[in-house]
């Protein structure tokens, strides 16, 4: 179908590269890896242009192929999910170091340590606000799965941030 | 549990991206092959398949050439080799008549 969007890579770049590389980030767990990541994505955003039919197309697909590539990463890694979970703990313990809020860096130290499907559907839903019928779209799986990867994720998290909290509390 | 969600949505905002990402995709890009270039390549490609027809053309030629020539060349000397059969046959008629008379003028 013809389309009159006519789309300014650059400006595509300027506008997204902090979504691409927010979610590379944060499904590695890997500042390196997560640029390398964003970098192939706008890469091949460039070689798909003539696809994409409009700006909400573009970030849908952005989002859609770094959240793709991020998993393909992480499976080609060959490193045990334990091992990995500790390594991306720790790459974002480093980070978090700066924040404001304690909690707000305790819980995306947490979020790292979440298995790969439920890291996913939080960070599309906490990151990106998208519904869960918009994580269903972009993760291209079906919206019961994603449903319960959101709440086993949540109830998973709040029961870590709970734990902190109360060693937090306890050595106050 | 409306504050957690809060928390976390605080915690995982978007962070800025390495300024080097951009200078990076911006200078693969003028390194790599564009879709102009891509029409470039065709365009070459197909002065490769001209050129390659042209000279398979003229290589084909030249065969028929050579051929031609050693053609020629063996019709020439089939005509020498009989043009000598015949001057030799003459020599030896020619020959054997000087042999005769000389046995005439002997006896």
């Amino acid at each position: 179908m013809a389309h009159d969007w006519r789309p300014d890579f650059e400006q595509l770049v300027d506008e997204h590269q902090s979504m691409v590389f927010s979610l590379a980030f944060r499904m590695t767990g890997d500042r390196g890896l997560a640029e390398e990541i964003a970098q192939d994505v706008f890469l091949q955003l460039d070689r798909s242009l003539g696809k994409i039919e409009s700006a909400a197309h573009a970030c849908f697909w952005l989002r859609r192929v770094t959240m793709s590539r991020s998993a393909d990463a992480l499976r080609r890694r060959k490193v045990r999910r334990m091992d990995l979970w500790v390594e991306i703990e720790e790459e974002h313990a480093a980070e978090a170091e700066d924040r404001d809020s304690p909690l707000g860096a305790r819980l995306e130290q947490l979020l790292a340590t979440l298995p790969e499907p439920q890291r996913a559907a939080l960070v599309l839903r906490y990151q990106e606000d998208l519904t869960p019928e918009e994580i269903a779209a972009t993760l291209e799986a079906p919206l019961a799965t994603v449903k319960s990867h959101l709440q086993r994720g949540l109830k998973l998290l709040r029961a870590k941030a709970g734990n902190y909290l109360k060693e937090y509390i306890r050595g106050v | 549990m409306e504050d957690f969600e809060q928390e976390l949505r605080h915690a995982m905002e978007r962070q800025p991206a390495p300024s080097s990402l951009k200078r990076k995709i911006m200078a693969h890009l003028r390194r790599a092959p564009g879709p102009q270039s891509h029409a470039v390549l065709w365009q070459r490609l197909a002065a490769s398949l001209a050129l390659a027809a042209i000279l398979g053309g003229g290589a084909v030629e030249w065969n028929w050439h050579v051929r031609e020539e050693r053609r020629k060349g063996e019709a020439a000397r089939q005509q020498v080799l009989t043009a000598l059969r015949i001057t030799n046959h003459a020599l030896d008629h020619m020959n054997r008549q000087l042999v005769a008379h000389s046995r005439a003028n002997m006896n």
